[in-house]
């Protein structure tokens, strides 16, 4: 398919249109969103939209409480402690790895892939880098 | 389907013909374009060297006969998936350091789950990329290593950096990384602390969710997805367009959520408090002063960069304590800066050859 030319291409004009529109567009948004009031609006409802989340969420552990049920933060805790024993085996996993280094009882994986040898193209045609 | 005259001035009948073409093709291609799934992106071969709940770190297969001595560490930001690096073949930062000698292995960031909403700036500079340097070194057998950090993964990079001055980075790439935060423009003013209340958004959220990450990026610039999109069916002809256009759709909209903790810290002491510019940030109980990072150091900044302007990233250089260090202003937008067009032409081989010189 041949790339349209664009001086004759019947679309041209509608193409500079959509740029120009975005700008345009953009450049007011920009405008609005920049001051302190948008700020403090977007801020609000936001924060008005957390308030409730977390009465939902409140109410939801009351009532999990109330028929012996595990609410989320229960859970959370749960898997926070499973969190944590990974990184504690993260950390010993390393500790025993420096070990085996350092006793030289452990048989070192000579790297793989190719060599390590390359050069820059300034030391390989010579040239001072 | 050009005119045989070879005059300048093109046959009507041709340009008809080619209206009629794309307009048919377009009609054809559309429809594949609204039924088909996401384009596979990321398809260079790698292993998985190593995961740990949110952290994952691949070592892609090289693809030179002899690599560079030095292997390169690519730090992603935390907010995107690391498949920007490798969209499609052709389009693929990693492929073509990987066609360049380089040994590349990639950090990349899954959705942290809610049991990690505790992981703060600490984990990311002082354990996450710690330990996969470690594992890099281990997997290449050589102790020294270059860094690759996009965004935020720049600023992770850069506090690593300052943290252990006695480790073993020999190079930092930073690629459009903000250091002056209170250049942030209008992120820093929805943000503003009189009215954004950072501690009931993680404290009752815990994770901070991608609709929250995605609505902030897509505010900045509210025309730019609908105008995209009127852009790629006027291309829909075009399949090397189309795939650009999906892969890039398909990274934006899988933006991942925040740990809570680390927004906070990002809040509180980088938006508000500015302390990587001021060299008052505290990790892990140090300082984290930019000027004790005294490795060669390039930084690459897009001009027309509207989630990181320009203002905000350019202070890196006189900020580090480097003297081997080197600036990069390219035309472009913040992600057009690491896959688009001037990222193949200019930026690619710009880093490459950079690093070359500084990985033998």
């Amino acid at each position: 398919m041949s790339k349209p030319d664009a001086s004759n291409d019947p679309f041209d004009p509608l193409r500079k249109l959509v740029d120009d529109v975005e700008k345009r567009i953009d450049g007011v948004a920009n405008k609005v969103m920049g001051t302190d009031g948008f700020s403090q609006a977007m801020n609000q409802t936001q924060n008005l939209g957390l308030r409730l989340q977390q009465g939902f969420q409140d109410a939801m552990a009351t009532h999990l409480k109330n028929i012996n049920m595990p609410s989320r933060g229960d859970v959370l805790r749960l898997a926070e402690s499973v969190q944590a024993l990974n990184q504690r085996m993260a950390r010993m996993e390393l500790l025993l790895e420096d070990v085996v280094r350092n006793t030289g009882s452990g048989q070192a994986s000579a790297p793989s892939g190719p060599p390590r040898t390359r050069k820059p193209p300034s030391q390989r045609t010579g040239e001072p880098t | 389907m050009s005119s045989a005259s070879g005059t300048a001035q093109p046959d009507l009948g041709d340009q008809v013909r080619a209206a009629v073409d794309r307009t048919i093709a377009r009609s054809i291609k559309g429809l594949d374009f609204v039924i088909s799934g996401d384009p596979d992106v990321g398809l260079t071969p790698k292993d998985i060297i190593y995961e740990r709940g949110t952290l994952r770190l691949y070592h892609y297969h090289p693809m030179a006969d002899e690599v560079y001595r030095v292997p390169v560490l690519l730090v992603m930001a935390t907010t995107n998936r690391s498949y920007v690096f490798d969209l499609a073949p052709g389009q693929s930062m990693v492929e073509y350091l990987l066609r360049e000698g380089f040994d590349v292995f990639v950090i990349d960031w899954e959705k942290p789950g809610p049991e990690e909403r505790h992981l703060d700036l600490d984990d990311y500079t002082f354990d996450f990329i710690p330990t996969c340097i470690r594992r890099v070194a281990e997997r290449s057998g050589e102790p020294d290593i270059s860094l690759i950090g996009y965004c935020m993964g720049g600023v992770l990079s850069l506090i690593y950096a300052a943290g252990h001055t006695d480790g073993p980075m020999k190079n930092l790439v930073c690629l459009t990384t903000p250091v002056n935060w209170h250049e942030m423009g209008l992120m820093r003013r929805w943000t503003d602390p009189r009215h954004f209340d950072v501690d009931r958004i993680v404290d009752t959220l815990g994770v901070v969710p991608t609709e929250f990450i995605l609505a902030g990026f897509t505010m900045l610039r509210p025309a730019q997805r609908t105008a995209s999109r009127i852009r790629a069916w006027d291309n829909m002809w075009n399949d090397a367009y189309v795939r650009s256009y999906r892969s890039f759709d398909r990274w934006s909209n899988e933006t991942i959520p925040l740990a809570g903790e680390y927004f906070r810290t990002t809040m509180r002491d980088l938006m508000w408090g500015n302390k990587l510019h001021s060299g008052e940030l505290r990790v892990s109980g140090r300082i984290i002063d930019l000027a004790n990072i005294r490795v060669p150091v390039m930084h690459a900044i897009a001009e027309h960069d509207h989630i990181v302007p320009l203002t905000a990233s350019r202070p890196l250089l006189e900020k580090v304590g480097s003297t081997d260090k080197k600036e990069m202003i390219l035309k472009g937008g913040h992600v057009s800066l690491i896959a688009g067009p001037n990222a193949v032409r200019r930026m690619w081989p710009a880093v490459s050859n950079w690093l070359a010189e500084r990985s033998t």
